[in-house]
């Protein structure tokens, strides 16, 4: 076992060109922006489709200024939040208030096999684009939106924010402290995990139209996905009338302890420890020490332990607080004591052997941020390969490609889409 | 209800033949099945894991689990020791009948019994199978056997040093529900379903290996290009983003005791929306100085611009919404534009008509409950091919006899002989 803690020397991408990507040969229009939509197409262009993101000042993707390398600089291809979530997907630039623009992004359209967009419902419609007109567009074309409430429903109307999906959702109040106001998740939990289900919903609707050549609207919901892994408290308040409870980093279900996690050596430096039997158990005392406590009966087995779980508590943390929080989760696991440290993202990027041994951080360059760490996709093929060509497109790079190679525009139509700034 | 039990339309999966072994892998095999596949859950004899975890129905260990609930609706069950003589036979036959296998044991087991992706591949006839593992570390790599559970994978994978609270002396936190095993279902699911749109594309089939670690570390959202780019480590505070640099309160107790979410601590992101909102506090005389030009202008410049003005427009409202039940902050507000939230325990969305009318919820039995259940939906609606509660979830060993008699080809008296010898 490679327990080094080291820098770790990062591996270069390595995934062999020469494998397929599993998409290859589906088309993405894609007029997502912020998190969500980004990133249910961002899976989708890793996995090798052609993600086409339609773009415009009009409607900007504010990822394109947010967290940008220099504020001052006015460029739109300046930040790395918007090319880890836009690595490998094409940009043109399209102007619906033009005829030609409009008509470009319909014949792109055409040729595509799925659009996605997460605009608050109503917005694509009243943009030119309901399910209707899709319809006339491209009969063979899924659409999937992706709103906060959903297109259908009496709030329909509503809008979110990640932290707003999840406050509604009960993910919000399903995190923190007994004793404490909700903690909530410190970033939008419920854009990646639209974005997770999008992406399900696409290949889904995929594999129904290959089977019955049926296209269809998906309609999803930020605060249903949510909702979807609520599902125990939501189950247990109709069987047993239990209202929810925060826990903090204890486990209710199963009743173990100790399950928590623990101050170490450093500056906010914690561990989590959590110990599923006796054996562990006894592991964990050796390992702190504490082999005094294995005699106590407050903390003889589960039930004892579980009933005496602050004293228990206080008695461990007492203990890590001296102790490295690497070399104590390394000791630990030695011993098959579950144990890890609550890592920041620079333990991660820095210093986690594991994730550098699979190569989740490739690099790939970009025009104007130059050659940059990009997070991986978290899954690895036997005979394909997912890919990282490149960062985020520049804003509206690949105008003149689409239009020509795949649109069909001559030079001359080209020119004159540029001039009329229809494009 | 739209999404009904009765409903007879077909799901977007329908024909797709699952089997789903080990237990970090419930959640990819319900999204499966609910979408019409059919999913068959291999456990041992004594059940997997989550048939051991509560809470129970009344409370009562003898009784249905409810995790085991909300992870198995509309798939079929079987159990099978495979560690057993003649059990890893069993296994193999059954992985001839699919398209997929969803194998979340722990990387070496089945392979071990002669059982796994390895034996899988070298199988002439098995060439179409979709080999899908999901493990904590995923199937190589020096932490592939480290022992973790859903805490330790959050607290490795990065979330929880973003989750918690201004007092950096209060731990950071977990959020309840497993999320490491919903993360890394659902990029399993579309992993799979890439593999399977590249097998019916005429490739052959391929072992998929997701690792929940990274799909864990894949979901930190701004955490990463914070270091990435900039060198800056997030630190996590109270019910909103963490940030490297302390931000104004999102997260207020209204005057009913209940939790609003004012995002970015409540500032508008236009005109007509600030308008709309002073005219809502001036109905209170809570609108103080917020209409003086100054604030006006700060509002809709650089968001780095005037950060004193800025924190007194945030602690205007904050104090504004406390004074208020927090259901009228969230109406209201939303019918300003604003994408304000409440904070609800789960189950207070249960009776929310707006998920009625989106047929959200999917009224179906519980084994041990007299009445009807209403089991937490899919969040996508499918218009043309319905994602719905096909089956309840299923009991012990339910279909035993139908999938070993009746479609592997068993004798009842060798089904009977393996049930005697512990095998299944």
């Amino acid at each position: 076992m490679c327990v080094a803690l080291e820098a770790c020397a990062y591996a270069v991408t390595t995934m062999p060109s020469d494998l397929p990507l599993p998409l290859d040969g589906v088309r993405v229009t894609d007029f997502s922006w912020i998190v969500a939509g980004p990133q249910a197409t961002r899976i989708l262009a890793d996995l090798g489709a052609d993600v086409v993101k339609v773009e415009n000042e009009s409607y900007l993707d504010s990822m394109r200024i947010g967290l940008r390398q220099d504020p001052e600089n006015p460029s739109l291809n300046r930040s790395g939040f918007h090319s880890n979530l836009s690595r490998n997907k094409r940009s043109i630039t399209a102007n619906l208030f033009h005829p030609k623009g409009r008509e470009a992004v319909e014949r792109l359209l055409a040729v595509s096999d799925v659009v996605i967009e997460n605009y608050s419902a109503g917005a694509f419609g009243r943009m030119g684009f309901s399910w209707e007109r899709l319809q006339e567009i491209n009969p063979s074309l899924i659409y999937v939106s992706v709103s906060g409430f959903g297109h259908v429903g009496r709030d329909a109307s509503y809008g979110t924010w990640g932290p707003s999906a999840q406050a509604v959702s009960g993910a919000t109040a399903m995190s923190g402290l007994p004793d404490q106001p909700p903690a909530g998740w410190g970033f939008s939990y419920l854009d990646h995990s639209a974005g997770y289900y999008a992406s399900i919903a696409v290949l889904m609707a995929l594999h129904h139209r290959a089977r019955t050549g049926e296209a269809q609207h998906v309609d999803m919901s930020q605060i249903e996905t949510g909702m979807a892994v609520s599902a125990v408290p939501m189950l247990d308040y109709q069987v047993n009338g239990r209202s929810y409870e925060r826990i903090g980093n204890r486990s209710r279900y199963p009743a173990v302890a100790p399950h928590n996690t623990y101050p170490c050596a450093g500056d906010d430096r914690w561990i989590a420890i959590a110990v599923d039997d006796e054996a562990q158990w006894a592991s964990l005392c050796g390992v702190l020490g504490l082999d005094a406590l294995c005699d106590d009966p407050r903390f003889a087995d589960m039930a004892s332990r579980k009933d005496h779980e602050d004293e228990l508590d206080e008695v461990i943390g007492a203990v890590t607080l001296e102790r490295d929080p690497f070399d104590l989760m390394i000791a630990l696991q030695e011993v098959g004591v579950p144990a890890g440290v609550c890592q920041r993202t620079d333990d991660k990027q820095e210093r986690d052997p594991q994730l550098a041994e699979r190569g989740f951080y490739p690099t790939a360059p970009h025009e104007e941020l130059g050659e940059h760490r990009f997070e991986g996709l978290p899954m690895q093929f036997s005979n394909a390969r997912w890919r990282l060509d490149r960062g985020a497109p520049l804003f509206g790079e690949h105008n003149h490609a689409v239009m020509t190679e795949l649109l069909g525009y001559d030079e001359e139509e080209f020119a004159s889409m540029v001039s009329e700034l229809a494009i | 209800m739209p999404n009904s039990d009765t409903d007879p339309a077909e799901g977007p999966l329908e024909g797709l033949r699952v089997l789903e072994i080990g237990d970090l892998g419930e959640v990819a095999g319900k999204l499966l099945a609910d979408a019409g596949a059919d999913v068959i859950r291999v456990e041992p004899p004594g059940g997997g894991r989550s048939r051991h975890v509560g809470p129970f129905v009344d409370d009562d260990p003898g009784q249905p689990s409810l995790l085991h609930a909300s992870r198995n609706t509309s798939k079929r069950a079987v159990t099978l020791d495979v560690t057993q003589p003649g059990g890893i036979e069993i296994w193999q036959r059954l992985v001839g009948l699919v398209d997929v296998v969803i194998d979340a044991t722990t990387p070496t087991f089945l392979d071990d019994l002669s059982g796994g992706w390895q034996w899988a591949e070298a199988q002439s006839d098995l060439s179409d199978c979709v080999w899908c593992s999901i493990a904590p570390f995923g199937r190589t790599g020096p932490r592939r056997d480290w022992a973790v559970n859903d805490l330790v994978q959050l607290a490795l994978g990065g979330p929880m040093m973003s989750n918690g609270y201004d007092d950096h002396d209060l731990p950071p936190i977990r959020p309840d529900g497993e999320h490491s095993i919903a993360m890394s279902n659902e990029y399993a699911v579309s992993g799979l379903l890439a593999a399977l749109w590249m097998r019916n594309a005429g490739h052959t089939g391929q072992l998929v290996d997701v690792s929940i670690h990274e799909s864990i570390s894949a979901t930190t959202e701004g955490a990463f290009p914070n270091w990435e780019y900039f060198g800056r480590l997030v630190q996590r505070q109270t019910g909103r983003h963490s940030s490297p640099d302390p931000t104004a309160p999102w997260q207020y107790l209204a005057a009913d005791g209940e939790y609003v979410c004012l995002i970015n601590g409540g500032l508008p992101r236009g005109g007509s929306a600030w308008s709309g909102l002073v005219d809502w506090m001036d109905e209170h005389d809570a609108a103080d100085d917020l209409r003086d030009a100054q604030y006006q202008e700060l509002l809709f410049r650089d968001p780095r611009s005037n950060p004193e003005g800025r924190l007194h427009v945030a602690e205007t409202i904050g104090a504004f919404v406390q004074s208020l039940p927090a259901d009228e902050v969230y109406r209201r507000s939303q019918a300003l534009h604003f994408a304000w939230g409440i904070v609800r325990r789960p189950e207070e969305n249960l009776d929310d008509p707006h998920w009625a009318d989106r047929g959200f919820f999917w009224e179906g039995e519980l084994p041990g409950v007299e009445q009807p259940v209403r089991y937490p939906g899919a969040p996508y609606r499918f218009t043309r091919s319905p994602v719905r509660l096909r089956r309840r979830p299923p009991l012990l060993g339910e279909h035993n006899y139908e999938v070993y008699v009746g479609e592997l080809g068993l004798s009842s008296a060798e089904l009977r002989g393996l049930l005697e010898l512990g095998v299944v």
